[in-house]
């Protein structure tokens, strides 16, 4: 039971949904709308649960001296500092808490992402190589997409956005298009394995 | 070592002097490139125009601060445009910066538009966890899928106008910001396919590939890409703003990298021409 249990609960679930969401089952809408809110109730705790995880690797590191434990303090010190301010007010939108993760949050997720155009500029000089043909191929086809997303492709030629267009609307769309249905089949395949058991990876260790 | 084989060894800081430099050369002195608008930033702004005054427009801002540069410009003219022809707006969204950055939004446009109310045109209901499930909970009752309170944790019954979006059923149109999962698809598979409501998309350039298919299906009425999606929905506006400024910026980058690409390459072409001639 300890093995089939889980396993058949998960099934009984995820067949209440699909049935919900393919056939019209007012019945069983109704389990279906209390499963949402468990998941919604979980994916909260699942945020508890990564905080903890977070603090307990943090705190080794800082009691054992580890290589970089100031940036651990660091950390620690700005997620406990936001947790006990954010049980004390009423909402996230809250002025003073509002305050906090607009000059800091914001600013520190916008800086991570700027700075990879400096780490796509170095890559671009020192790895990107035309070693092969096909390599050839992706430089040009990446040229003219770069030109032509960008005002300056239309100063250098006209036919550069018409260039660029062709190559997002036809062979990127058909791969791309490729990509998703191969993706969703195989998401479709990992689904069934894990409602009827094959997959029990999320059972943590059952066997 | 020649010059081309020192210049293959070029420390990288060297790389990121001269991207600063002419990042910051472009935005200081902007030369004032001519925008012209795509067929899929087009293809958004019109079925915008074709909603009659009055109809609710879900804005679903599922973007980090990450994004911002691409999508808060989208974002700010696509309330402009709306608030013109008198539509109505309800954002959120299932990213924890949804709140933050419909505040952003609002509190960018708002002054240009006065008479516009928080709470009869415009209202924040922020983020609220539960991803793709968030959504299929919207599909029934809004009210219920954010706990009954906006981002501010005013009472939504409090709220003229969501009185009148109780779900998705009762919005005409949507228009989400997108930087990655969950995303247009989940719009696409719990709104739009099934209730057939219309969904325009505004992503950031990588993602610009990978939604194309969905355009073409008919599945998105309309994209807007990137920083210059959001510089040609700002010229059909007529509001330039920080998209169209941006804009030189991008394209000198985009230069340079190109010219470091090829300036490698010639550099990996002739040593290993001259290596081959040695052995």
């Amino acid at each position: 039971m300890r093995k089939e249990g889980p396993v058949a609960f998960g099934l009984i679930c995820g067949l209440v949904v699909i049935i919900v969401t393919y056939f019209s089952a007012p019945a069983l809408a109704k389990v279906k709308g209390e499963l949402d809110q468990w998941y919604l109730i979980a994916t909260a705790f699942a945020v508890a649960v990564g905080l903890v995880n977070l603090a307990q690797i943090h705190m080794r590191k800082i009691n054992q001296k580890k290589e970089g434990w100031g940036y651990s303090i660091v950390l620690m010190v700005g997620m406990v500092g936001f947790l006990l301010f954010g049980m004390t007010v009423s909402s996230a939108g809250d002025p003073k808490f509002q305050w906090m993760y607009n000059t800091t949050v914001v600013p520190m997720n916008a800086t991570m992402y700027s700075i990879l155009v400096f780490y796509i500029a170095s890559a671009a000089y020192r790895s990107f190589r035309i070693k092969t043909g096909e390599a050839a191929v992706l430089l040009i086809a990446a040229v003219i997409v770069m030109l032509g997303r960008v005002t300056i492709g239309e100063m250098i030629s006209a036919m550069i956005p018409k260039w660029t267009s062709w190559i997002m609307n036809v062979p990127n769309t058909a791969g791309m298009r490729g990509v998703t249905i191969g993706a969703t089949l195989g998401g479709i395949s990992q689904a069934l394995r894990v409602l009827i058991g094959i997959e029990r990876g999320h059972l943590g260790g059952v066997e | 070592m020649s010059f081309w084989e020192k210049a293959q060894q070029l420390d990288r800081r060297i790389i990121y002097t001269v991207m600063i430099v002419i990042l910051c050369a472009a935005i200081m002195r902007p030369v004032g490139l001519a925008i012209s608008v795509n067929k899929e930033t087009q293809m958004a702004y019109d079925a915008i125009d074709k909603l009659p005054a009055g109809s609710i427009v879900w804005l679903g801002c599922d973007f980090s601060a990450g994004g911002m540069p691409e999508l808060i410009p989208t974002l700010q003219s696509v309330m402009i445009q709306g608030f013109r022809k008198n539509l109505r707006f309800v954002a959120g969204g299932m990213w924890n910066m949804a709140g933050n950055m419909a505040e952003v939004a609002w509190t960018a446009v708002s002054p240009m538009f006065p008479e516009k109310k928080y709470g009869i045109d415009f209202v924040n209901v922020g983020y609220k966890a539960g991803g793709n499930v968030l959504l299929e909970k919207m599909v029934s009752d809004t009210h219920a899928a954010f706990v009954g309170v906006d981002h501010y944790g005013k009472p939504l019954k409090d709220l003229p106008l969501m009185n009148e979006f109780k779900s998705f059923k009762d919005c005409k149109f949507i228009f989400g910001f997108f930087t990655g999962t969950p995303g247009e698809r989940d719009y696409i598979k719990f709104v739009g396919g099934p209730l057939g409501v219309p969904i325009a998309s505004s992503c950031v350039a990588v993602s610009v590939p990978e939604t194309m298919p969905f355009v073409q299906s008919g599945q998105l009425v309309g994209l807007v890409g990137g920083m210059r999606g959001a510089a040609e929905y700002e010229v059909l506006v007529k509001v330039p703003g920080r998209a169209t400024a941006g804009m030189d910026a991008q394209a000198f980058a985009h230069l340079v990298i190109i010219l470091f690409i090829v300036v490698g390459n010639i550099g990996y072409f002739v040593t290993k021409g001259k290596s081959g001639k040695t052995t």
